[in-house]
């Protein structure tokens, strides 16, 4: 990262948050248990016990790179201004509504609308009639292969449903 | 002798015969494998209609050879895009994927596909010649000496992710932590659940393994136009880097036979499984290796330990099956219940009553991973075309059929959520330096620790030295520490030899 002699700093922020979560749930974990028989604390106590303490390490060497100067605490390892541009924030916006509405419309729906929409983006709105046609293909592809054929246990809504009536109907 | 080579000599003729079942099942086998979510385990239970209508010795065929292939179907997404099939496969990225990234998808492939057929080849013989040694292996690993291997995966935590050990460290017993999640074995206490009633059976290892590696992989590749890196030498498919990659394999055959007996071990042991084989030959290579800093990076060896390791498995686990009726996994599990269906007693009075399916079963396994490896390796070189594909289409199929895949074991929308949490998890594990992989080993890791750490308690009265109170845990537990201290001598050592040279 070396710009014009200028060394980047490390961006501890964005390293802090691993340990920060896994403190927190360890001390939410052993409340869980504080009142519980030793057969349910003994491993817990022991392997959290170990992990609090790695975490305390790692927290001081990050305040001894604070205080030296070679570290701070921004968080530009984690989130910039190429999530926006990737258009990273917007898929991850589109797998929640995936998984939301997976359960009222069914794989194959879903999967159809999830993949135009997020490929649209990705791609910036270049090519849709070639993006509706993968993802139609993809989609349908996927409810007869795994759906029809194999019978998985995939999650059923209208077209599910109407498929399966065509079907048997003849 | 001469009598067993000839029932031998009839099976193999017997076995030949049921090709047209192998070749389709191999096929099918690759498919379900490189779907997470779509274990062998899964499919011969969604097609047990199928496989109970079937003649007996057509589906134990039709069941080894799927078990066999959806092993190594699960290295050809781990070595293309990052996203191991199955958690047998999830060592093989470390060095499969760096290759693809610069190119050498088609060797990589190729490299695979030998170490993974040759290693399950040769294990298959092993355990057709020492069964009754290999399956008292099982009746001497106890409660003690299951922790200490358990302890052996665990210290693999740090040095996979030996660039920053704390962070492995931290990333490793965090997914310990997240593997202790439910409710405890002897008073059903819920632990860590968020009072979710879906934890209270542990945390699932398919959405774990579908959020840390596919779903996080997804968000992470979208920042390249295609998988394989710009810098790389662009070329077309060709035969040339296929036998590139037999050739590397080949020349490795010493690393393929001991890495591959290390996962024939392992797998002997009930619930060991190919995830801790796979880590445990990964680090084995890289400790033994002359240039260890080149692991990580796409090195040959790095690739071939874990593959022959898993695929050793396959045979090991089979072991505990037919001479104790134990079986050493989820797919050995499904095959005892289809045999005991079609009338098959297991044990050691097996060996005497029907030796045909006893010798039967390792006689299709090692057809298989001969008639897999013909047929597959001409397929390498289209298989690595994915890593050509823009990532603005493949970032989101990616994420729509793995994240289905975490839905199909337990057919709970929360562990589609759970995936999406575990995604996030590792994206922000992958951006900020902790590895994805240590997590997940914890994540496995976690539940077996507890089941037998409280075992061994109990059958001591809470006497904590009950650790070291057995002849073979103590060898285990030298063994353990010398792993942990032989990687940081040696690498003084080379220093200092350097040092002298310079």
């Amino acid at each position: 990262m070396n710009r014009d002699g200028f060394k980047a700093k490390r961006q501890l922020g964005g390293e802090l948050v691993i340990p920060v979560l896994a403190v927190a749930f360890t001390l939410y974990y052993f409340t869980t248990i504080w009142n519980s028989p030793w057969t349910a604390q003994v491993s817990a106590f022991l392997v959290g016990g170990i992990l609090l303490f790695v975490c305390a390490i790692f927290l001081v060497k990050t305040a001894l790179s604070l205080r030296s100067g070679e570290g701070s605490l921004g968080f530009g390892n984690l989130f910039n201004s190429n999530d926006i541009r990737t258009g990273r924030v917007w898929l991850v916006a589109a797998t929640v509504a995936y998984c939301v509405l997976i359960q009222w419309l069914g794989f194959t729906l879903t999967t159809f609308l999830f993949l135009s929409a997020s490929m649209f983006i990705l791609a910036r709105a270049r090519r849709p009639l070639f993006v509706v046609a993968i993802s139609a293909a993809m989609a349908f592809g996927g409810w007869a292969v795994f759906i029809w054929a194999f019978d998985t246990r995939f999650p059923r809504g209208w077209f599910e449903d109407t498929m399966r009536m065509v079907l048997a109907n003849g | 002798m001469g009598e067993t080579a000839a029932l031998l000599g009839d099976i193999l003729v017997l076995t030949l015969g049921y090709w047209w079942v192998i070749i389709p099942t191999i096929f099918l086998g690759l498919i379900v494998g490189a779907i997470p979510g779509f274990s062998a385990a899964n499919t011969i239970i969604i097609l047990l209609p199928l496989t109970l209508a079937m003649e007996l010795y057509t589906g134990i065929v039709f069941m080894v050879a799927l078990y066999v292939s959806a092993r190594m179907g699960a290295g050809i997404p781990a070595i293309l895009v990052n996203i191991p099939g199955t958690a047998g496969a999830a060592a093989t990225p470390l060095d499969g994927y760096p290759m693809a990234k610069a190119g050498k998808g088609q060797q990589a492939l190729a490299m695979s596909f030998v170490a993974s057929s040759l290693g399950g080849l040769l294990t298959t013989v092993i355990a057709l010649a020492m069964m009754p040694i290999l399956a008292r292996v099982g009746f001497y690993m106890h409660s003690v000496e299951m922790i200490v291997v358990m302890l052996f995966g665990i210290s693999l935590i740090a040095s996979i992710a030996a660039q920053d050990m704390l962070k492995g460290l931290i990333a490793g017993f965090l997914g310990l932590m997240i593997g202790s999640i439910g409710t405890d074995v002897v008073f059903a206490t819920p632990r860590g659940t968020f009072g979710i009633l879906e934890l209270y059976d542990g945390v699932p290892l398919i959405p774990a393994l579908v959020g840390l590696f596919a779903v996080s992989e997804a968000f992470m590749i979208i920042e390249k136009k295609v998988i394989v890196n710009e810098d790389a030498e662009p070329k077309n498919p060709n035969w040339h880097d296929t036998f590139e990659g037999v050739r590397m394999a080949l020349s490795r055959w010493w690393h393929i036979i001991w890495t591959s007996i290390i996962g024939l071990v392992i797998g002997v042991i009930p619930g060991a499984g190919a995830s801790i084989a796979s880590f445990v030959a990964y680090q084995q290579s890289r400790t033994y290796s002359k240039t260890p800093e080149k692991y990580g990076t796409g090195h040959p060896e790095g690739l071939i330990a874990p593959e022959s390791a898993n695929n050793g498995v396959t045979s090991g686990t089979l072991v505990p099956l037919l001479v104790l009726g134990i079986p050493g996994g989820a797919t050995a599990a499904i095959m005892l219940i289809v045999m005991q269906f079609h009338g098959v007693s297991f044990g050691p009075s097996l060996f005497e009553r029907q030796p045909e399916i006893f010798y039967g079963m390792f006689m299709v396994m090692a057809v298989s991973y001969l008639l897999m490896v013909l047929t597959i390796l001409p397929l390498s070189r289209y298989m690595s075309h994915v890593t050509t594909v823009p990532t603005i289409y493949l970032a989101p199929m990616i994420i729509s059929f793995t994240l289905v895949g975490a839905f199909v074991p337990r057919e709970y929308m929360f562990d589609m959520y759970l995936a999406l949490g575990f995604g996030v998890l590792g994206y922000i594990a992958r951006r900020t330096g902790y590895h994805v992989a240590a997590i997940l080993i914890g994540v496995i890791l976690g539940p077996l620790l507890e089941r037998y750490f409280l075992l061994a308690l109990k059958k001591a009265d809470g006497d904590i030295m009950t650790l070291f109170s057995s002849t073979l845990g103590n060898v285990l537990w030298v063994a353990l520490v010398l792993t942990l201290v032989l990687p940081g001598l040696m690498n003084r050592r080379r220093k200092r030899q350097r040092a002298q040279k310079t």
